[in-house]
């Protein structure tokens, strides 16, 4: 007799409802998932967004409103490039979310310093807005951010929003800046010691490249972080989300399953090494 | 460690001759299981279906080395051949699903069959004790389907071959647990039975055995010691994942490196790996089949991102490997990842032999830590 096999990597159809453009190689996506995502996802959190016919890829989330789910996509490879040939009624899969996100309870009365670098800006969007919802929780916000050049930052129509959200410090860098740029020139961890940080009260939430976040993670230990103060989201191939694959592997954490958040001193020991 | 005496006196011994084996292969028929089992196809020993006992190829023996495979027809014993019971129950290529252009999902429908593999060695039983844990943890339905309906029929190993270390990773040569019923030719048309299970004792009482003399007991004992000393690697499991952990910049992977392929022949003779990716496999009519296929870690594309790469070297991904193997795992599932077998060894094309990179880099740290 035959039996019916299931699996979990299934996507939900999803519908593209708006589109907005960022940067010249990113878009923000808005999706109305049919049904509704299984469970709220936590800023830092993933999904996996599936192309029919052509495959999945592992998307950050960078929001939810009204139930509409916000992830911003930079077109890098096969899936995201036919991604950004889509229009708005298109549908996609949506699987997730996925994995451990950003540890949003441990901030509570903290200081949080964000310190991201070109499209790392895009999972910590979501602890920006959590603060700025809930802004009596949090102590003093610092967001340090830093681009190649200034068209490649994310989100520059909020950039106010941020700035208006009380007892905020919002600092920006570029490596090449062009005529307009006001704000700092150089690299993102050349911001930390311009910022009014209070180390003993902070918690360090990071995303960006690799090599940035080595940098950074240096730079916070210089001026005084614990590795317990300090979290950084890591991009590996996360295949299938849910640690079945095998493919995202660093030391012998899952990074879909037990990242992609991790608090520094959870894996210092493969920080390090390069290629792990 | 597997002691001769805890694998003896656990369970009955019985005695029987060849033709014995042949009952027990038809016992297993008659209960309706599909048998699979050691078949010659195309000078390979390969794990096929069997339709008659005869198909299995006793007489014929091999040779195993590093990168070196041949069957011989010489009177002697053949070992394991590329195939590893993974095969059947975490197959190469997989159907998911269906998916059509709007995003509605088929699910497949599969025939499952009681499966008994018949003669398998204890290296790949205690390979399917480990894909119980990863399985167990995972939760693949399609593994678990074939799982649920197994008998193992375990041949213990008299002569393990060149490139088989079970004993130094406690899984053989001789079958100590998680089997139905083990054997043991043990020469002159003699064969020892041990019932592993309730089933196994079930199906070995439709035979018409004997129990084994005292004799018989103390010759087995002897063949097992003697084995044993044989399937060993110059390391030992003591410290092991520790000792590797402190050598994660060991010198010995980028020698390696230099004459890997990365071709994951060894992650595909694996009797363990289980790294999948999926494609998907588009249809005229729009839909899309998504397709788990086998993945392995030595692939150039295995850690590769889209705009992006975590280990581009060689070196990293053959060190992912062994780190996988023998230290992860453990703290993943609990197990080691390797059961032992040397398929990894035998099917390398550059002869790369997995016990002396183990050995060398628990070497170079030992070196290390005494300076």
């Amino acid at each position: 007799m035959q039996e019916v096999v299931r699996t979990p990597m299934v996507p939900v159809r999803a519908e593209i409802v708006k589109i907005v453009p960022e940067t010249p190689d990113t878009k923000t996506f808005y999706f109305r998932v049919q049904g509704g995502l299984v469970e709220a996802p936590k800023p830092g959190q993933f999904t996996e967004v599936y192309v029919p016919g052509v495959g999945e890829a592992p998307v950050s989330i960078c929001g939810l409103e009204d139930g509409i789910l916000v992830q911003t996509v930079r077109s890098v490879g096969a899936l995201t490039d036919y991604l950004f040939k889509m229009r708005e009624g298109d549908l996609v899969g949506i699987r997730g979310p996925y994995g451990k996100g950003w540890p949003i309870e441990k901030l509570a009365g903290k200081d949080v310093l964000i310190v991201a670098g070109g499209i790392g800006l895009a999972p910590l969007r979501g602890v920006i807005l959590e603060v700025e919802r809930n802004r009596g929780k949090y102590g003093k916000l610092t967001i340090l951010y830093g681009a190649r050049t200034p068209s490649l930052l994310l989100y520059r129509y909020e950039f106010d929003r941020y700035r208006e959200i009380p007892n905020t410090e919002f600092l920006l860098t570029v490596d090449h800046p062009d005529e307009t740029w006001r704000y700092h020139v150089g690299v993102v961890t050349e911001l930390i010691p311009m910022a009014r940080i209070d180390v003993e009260r902070t918690i360090a939430l990071v995303c960006g490249p690799e090599i940035m976040m080595r940098f950074t993670v240096k730079a916070l230990e210089q001026i005084g972080f614990k590795e317990n103060q300090i979290y950084f989201s890591l991009e590996r191939r996360m295949k299938c989300g849910i640690g079945l694959c095998g493919h995202c592997q660093v030391g012998p954490y899952f990074v879909c399953r037990h990242g992609p958040v991790f608090p520094y001193w959870l894996i210092k020991k493969y920080f390090w090494v390069d290629e792990i | 460690m597997i002691f001769a005496d805890q694998v003896l006196f656990r369970g009955s011994v019985y005695s029987g001759v060849e033709d014995d084996l042949k009952s027990l292969f038809n016992v297993a028929v008659s209960r309706g299981y599909r048998v699979i089992g050691p078949k010659l196809v195309n000078s390979v020993i390969r794990l096929e279906q069997l339709n008659d006992f005869n198909e299995i190829p006793y007489g014929y023996g091999d040779k195993q080395a590093p990168g070196y495979y041949r069957v011989v027809n010489n009177g002697g014993r053949f070992r394991h051949g590329p195939d590893s019971p993974k095969r059947f129950l975490y197959p190469p290529e997989l159907l998911l699903f269906i998916i059509r252009p709007d995003l509605s999902v088929e699910y497949p429908r599969f025939e499952f069959y009681k499966t008994a593999f018949f003669g398998i060695k204890p290296c790949d039983l205690a390979a399917i004790n480990v894909m119980d844990g990863v399985q167990g943890e995972l939760g693949d339905e399609y593994y678990r389907k074939v799982r649920e309906n197994l008998l193992l029929i375990v041949e213990n190993c008299v002569e393990p071959g060149d490139t088989c270390f079970c004993a130094t990773m406690g899984t053989g040569p001789f079958a100590f647990k998680g089997f139905d019923v083990a054997y043991t030719r043990v020469g002159s048309g003699v064969v020892i039975f041990q019932p592993g299970s309730d089933l196994g004792v079930d199906i070995l009482s439709e035979l018409s055995l004997r129990p084994a003399e005292d004799e018989q007991v103390d010759f087995l004992r002897n063949l097992m010691l003697d084995a044993s000393k044989k399937a060993r690697a110059e390391f030992t499991l003591e410290n092991l994942p520790e000792t590797l952990e402190m050598g994660l910049d060991s010198e010995v992977y980028r020698k390696i490196a230099e004459r890997c392929f990365g071709c994951a022949n060894c992650n595909m003779v694996c009797p363990t790996c289980f790294c999948f990716d999926v494609i998907d496999e588009p249809e005229l009519d729009g839909s899309a089949k998504r397709i788990r296929i086998w993945d392995g870690c030595h692939s150039y594309s295995y850690a590769q991102v889209a705009g992006g790469h975590f280990r581009k070297s060689l070196y990293a991904r053959y060190r992912h490997w062994v780190l996988h193997k023998f230290v992860y795992w453990i703290r993943q599932f609990g197990t080691f990842g390797c059961v032992g077998c040397g398929r990894c060894i035998t099917w390398c094309p550059a002869g790369i032999d997995l016990r002396q990179v183990v050995r060398d880099v628990v070497k170079e740290v030992e070196t290390r830590c005494r300076r």
